[in-house]
């Protein structure tokens, strides 16, 4: 069964360097995304398990083969491992039918004319796009493209599936409604599907993993709710999450246990710890989802309304607290006045403590501000 | 509604016309509409109305007509199917055809490999096939045949003179390898070979590498994506650059003059100044019109092809990472035959050239047959006749460049002007009628071959009423600045189509004037294709001779003209000597223009 390992994996381009000491497993049917900034090396990753690109070091394995070894001088050609890709941009053959294009993959298998019709006729009925089989990709749209891609890369019934931001060309609608269909094909198709975004959202409702990248380093490498209530560090919980974290800044008072005293915005705060808190330097960071930080009369936090974004599920408020602007949601549209008073409270199990210095995470828990 | 509808009343035809006027684009179009009109329209109508009246000399000798009577005898004399009409109609026709074919066919299959072993493979010493290759694209298309001439002429195949292949080696080449057909196919393809390799290999480095990493990964071999995913994408392009080639060798004069002179092989531009020169003009007149005609029927084939609901000219793509494909053991082998392969035909040529001008018998190359005079000689010790000194010393010479110099300066500035206010007019009004009709008549001349052109102007100025334009320098400045205008225009609508439109628009909100948004905003933005505007012309009218050479008042006016003059006369090493000049005049055109702005020949659209 294919399961796809990365070791050590490294690429350079001249001096600079795109990923670095890569460690990942990817488990059988399983749904990965790699996500991060643009330019974080993801793509890059995506593109040296396909083949598309050649490693500088390291080690790559799909279903035990080794497609790329280093140490062995093994280098697998794309066309020998067994996967499908599909582009961000589709990579459609503008000069073939949308029929030719998806039977192109087949003929390269030697498939008899027979057998390439029904596959086709198969898949164009599973992507809902049998009207289209005479066209050219440019009459099309973009999200009659996309499926046509998609369904050139599923007609060999690849083993393992890349997507390099498949979604990104589409608009918002379009957008969400291919989400749920891709999540429905991985299901429907058995394979396993890796795949790359920037979109955090994406990665959070997609994925059974997510790969969290910055600078060509893997940051976390954990199930999508994992990512979000326990990020390994201040990057990933910026990075994950919309809207984005609040960041406090904390001093140590006293670490007892699984008690942290802190004080932070001018008073002195109680943290506790569900587990055994990290060593940690004393200049602290208290990270803040927005859903733990409400709006209440008395709460021990004035701040003053800087702006409220109604959507009308929920309201994203904006807060100066001593300075520092927070962000907090409330549920239903609430309009606020500008500038008037209000106050926040600290709720929730799923508070994160960061250590200023290294931006690592030391503790989860909740806290109470005296 | 009913209230508003009747509250829409037209304007007052003054207001609207003062409202129209108001625009500056609109004045531009209208400008540019009439001078249009008067410079390409009319002359053709001209030279239609030529082709039906009989000239003065050997037309009413012939005919026994009164001069400027109606008539057809020009179409009967040469379509009659007769030996006349055979020696001067169909065979010239015929060799056209072949010339065309073939160098469309030679300049593909050399620009098309060479492009896709730089961009598509792991060649070695890429930098300098590219740039080398690209060279002799600069040059006039006529030095690669006077080289080819100097090289492989000998004793035994026409005028006799020896080359340096016999002089060296002893060989001697047939005759139908030194002039003729062959050699015109070579030339006219390897000329245009360069222009294959920046069209075809624009578009396999801009073409979406991805297309064919999707083939691989469905298990396509690197020869069946060759052969189904690139060719065929690439393929619209491969074939609207083979129109063009076809029509530049269909339309050559230059190159079948240096290599069909000799054996009396013509095509149908040569045909077409003999035939004027002869006294001939009707027939002359109807030769230019067939190739007039036949460009716009390339044209057509080009645009009907490249609208077919197939066609994608534009195919870009984020992935411009491409894997190269390694050549192993073949890459050295390649990589040096196409070094040999480029400096034959763009270094050695300028050699010879050198080479040929010092020499005083042709074809012995030793130190005591080598002479300075023809560069340096003073009166006496020179070898030729009808030059009193060596081209350096020579005040004809100097004169002849100077004029060309200032001719070429004077066009770029016209065609440059012209061509950037055509292409911002055209496109603040895009979308109307005057619009297109100026923008399709700026690209008309295009469409007629430059020997054509001449033609025309030529039966302007031998008209009655325009007599006083005969032999000019104006004229000179005039035919240029309309045959090159095409390509201003073009790259003048293309730069400004790049400006939004906002850019424009906000200064205009300042309260900015017209001409100050022109200055200071709109053209320094698009500096370098603008200057690319100016420079062209100045590298065309540097290297034309086709088009001047019937309508300079005499042969030593210019200075291309004035090699003809040597070659035609048998004075190899002035003619020599002339052509390096040029080159050397062309190149430090070039290098100037792409040192102070950027702009350079090879980055423009070419042609």
């Amino acid at each position: 069964m294919p399961e796809i390992i990365l070791e050590n994996v490294t690429k350079r381009f001249d001096k600079f360097v795109a990923v670095e000491d890569l460690n990942m497993k990817i488990e059988d049917r399983g749904f990965v995304t790699l996500l991060g900034p643009s330019g974080c090396g993801k793509t890059t990753t995506l593109r040296m398990i396909a083949g598309l690109e050649t490693p500088t070091s390291g080690k790559i394995m799909i279903d035990g083969q080794p497609v790329y070894d280093s140490s062995k001088g093994i280098n697998l050609p794309p066309n020998k491992r067994d996967i499908g890709f599909l582009f961000q941009n589709y990579a459609l053959w503008p000069h073939m039918t949308v029929y030719d294009n998806i039977a192109f993959g087949l003929e390269m298998l030697k498939w008899d004319k027979g057998r390439i019709r029904k596959r086709v006729d198969e898949l164009l009925a599973l992507l809902k796009i049998e009207q289209f089989e005479k066209r050219y990709p440019a009459e099309l749209s973009g999200g009659q493209q996309q499926r046509v891609a998609i369904a050139r890369t599923l007609a060999p019934s690849p083993r393992v599936l890349f997507m390099d931001e498949p979604l990104s060309n589409l608009d918002a609608k379009l957008r969400q409604e291919m989400r749920a269909e891709l999540k429905r094909l991985h299901s429907d198709t058995n394979s396993t599907f890796v795949y790359v975004t920037h979109d955090q959202l994406e990665a959070m409702t997609l994925s059974t993993r997510v790969c969290l990248m910055e600078t060509g380093v893997l940051q976390q490498y954990d199930p999508p709710l994992t990512v979000y209530n326990q990020p390994a560090n201040k990057f990933v919980a910026g990075f994950v999450g919309n809207p984005t974290m609040n960041f406090i800044p904390a001093k140590l008072v006293k670490k007892e246990g699984k008690q942290v005293e802190l004080t932070l915005l001018g008073k002195k705060a109680d943290f506790t710890a569900k587990e055994q808190p990290g060593e940690c330097g004393s200049d602290l960071i208290l990270g803040v989802r927005p859903e733990f930080l409400p709006i209440r009369d008395g709460g021990p936090i004035e701040g003053r309304i800087y702006s409220t974004l109604p959507t009308g599920m929920e309201t994203t408020v904006q807060v100066t607290c001593d300075g520092i602007m927070m962000t907090g949601v409330v549920f239903g549209s609430v309009d606020f006045p500008i500038d008037s008073k209000v106050n926040l409270d600290l709720t929730g199990d799923a508070l994160a403590l960061f250590d200023a210095e290294t931006g690592k995470s030391i503790a989860f828990g909740s806290a109470k501000i005296i | 509604m009913t209230q508003t509808n009747q509250e829409v009343v037209k304007e007052p035809l003054k207001y609207r016309i003062k409202g129209f006027f108001s625009k500056p684009a609109n004045i531009l179009l209208v400008v540019f509409l009439i001078a249009l009109i008067v410079l390409s329209l009319l002359p053709l109508i001209t030279m239609l109305t030529n082709m039906f009246t009989v000239h003065i000399g050997t037309e009413k000798k012939i005919y026994r007509l009164p001069v400027g009577s109606f008539t057809l005898k020009h179409f009967e004399r040469l379509f009659a199917g007769d030996d006349w009409s055979r020696v001067n109609f169909w065979t010239p026709l015929i060799n056209s055809f072949i010339v065309a074919c073939g160098s469309g066919v030679l300049g593909i299959a050399v620009g098309g490999t060479v492009a896709w072993f730089i961009t598509r493979s792991d060649l070695k010493c890429k930098g300098f096939i590219s740039s080398v290759f690209v060279f002799p694209y600069m040059m006039p298309a006529w030095t690669l045949a006077l080289f080819w001439t100097n090289m492989f002429q000998n004793s035994k195949v026409g005028g006799g003179n020896i080359g340096m292949m016999e002089s060296i080696f002893g060989i001697c080449m047939p005759e139908w390898f030194v002039y003729g057909l062959f050699p015109m196919i070579i030339v006219v393809g390897l000329h245009y070979s360069p222009f294959a390799y920046l069209l075809i290999g624009g578009i396999l480095k801009n073409m979406d590498a991805t297309l064919e990493e999707s083939a691989t990964i469905l298990k396509a071999s690197r020869w069946t994506i060759i052969k189904r995913i690139t060719v065929p994408i690439v393929l619209p392009a491969i074939l609207s650059t083979f129109l063009l080639i076809f029509s530049s060798g269909f339309s050559s004069y230059t190159v079948p003059v240096f290599l069909g002179s000799a054996v009396k092989m013509f095509t149908l531009s040569t045909k077409m100044r003999a035939l004027i020169q002869a006294g001939y003009q009707g027939q002359g007149y109807i030769i230019a019109f067939v190739s007039i005609v036949l460009g716009c029927l390339i044209l057509g084939i080009n645009q009907w092809f490249t609208g077919k609901r197939k066609s994608f000219t534009t195919v870009t793509g984020k992935s411009g990472q491409v894997s190269l494909v390694k050549l192993r053991g073949a890459n050295w082998p390649i990589s040096i035959f196409l070094i040999i392969f480029t400096v034959f035909f763009a270094i050695i040529p300028l050699i010879s050239f050198a080479l040929e001008s010092i020499i005083k018998q042709p074809g012995n190359y030793s130190f005591s047959n080598m002479t300075l005079d023809f560069w340096i000689g003073t009166e006496g010790s020179t070898y030729e006749t009808g030059m009193i000194s060596g081209i350096l010393l020579n005040p004809t010479m100097w004169k002849a460049l100077g004029r060309q110099v200032l001719l070429a300066l004077v066009v770029a500035m016209i065609v440059g002007t012209c061509g950037m206010l055509i292409g911002y007019a055209c496109v603040q009004r895009r979308g109307t009628k005057l619009s297109q009709a100026v923008e399709s008549l700026a690209f008309f001349p295009y469409l007629m071959p430059a020997m054509s052109f001449g033609t025309i102007y030529l039966a302007v100025a031998t008209s009655q009423s325009f007599k006083f334009l005969y032999g000019t320098f104006g004229l000179l400045v005039l035919v240029s600045a309309v045959k090159y205008l095409p390509f201003a225009s073009r790259s003048g609508v293309n730069s400004m189509l790049q400006i939004a439109p906002e850019i424009e628009e906000s200064a205009l909100i300042f309260g900015t004037p017209w001409v100050t948004r022109m200055t200071r905003i709109l053209f320094p933005i698009q500096k370098s294709s603008i200057l690319s505007g100016y420079l062209l012309p100045v590298m065309s009218v540097m290297r034309e001779v086709a088009m001047y050479t019937l309508l300079v008042p005499y042969a030593r006016y210019l200075l291309t003209t004035m090699l003809f003059s040597f070659n035609e006369t048998g004075y190899a090493q002035y003619g020599s000597a002339v052509t390096l000049l040029i080159i050397v005049v062309i190149i430090i055109i070039n290098n100037l223009t792409n040192k102070l702005t950027g702009a350079s020949f090879d980055k423009g659209i070419g042609g």
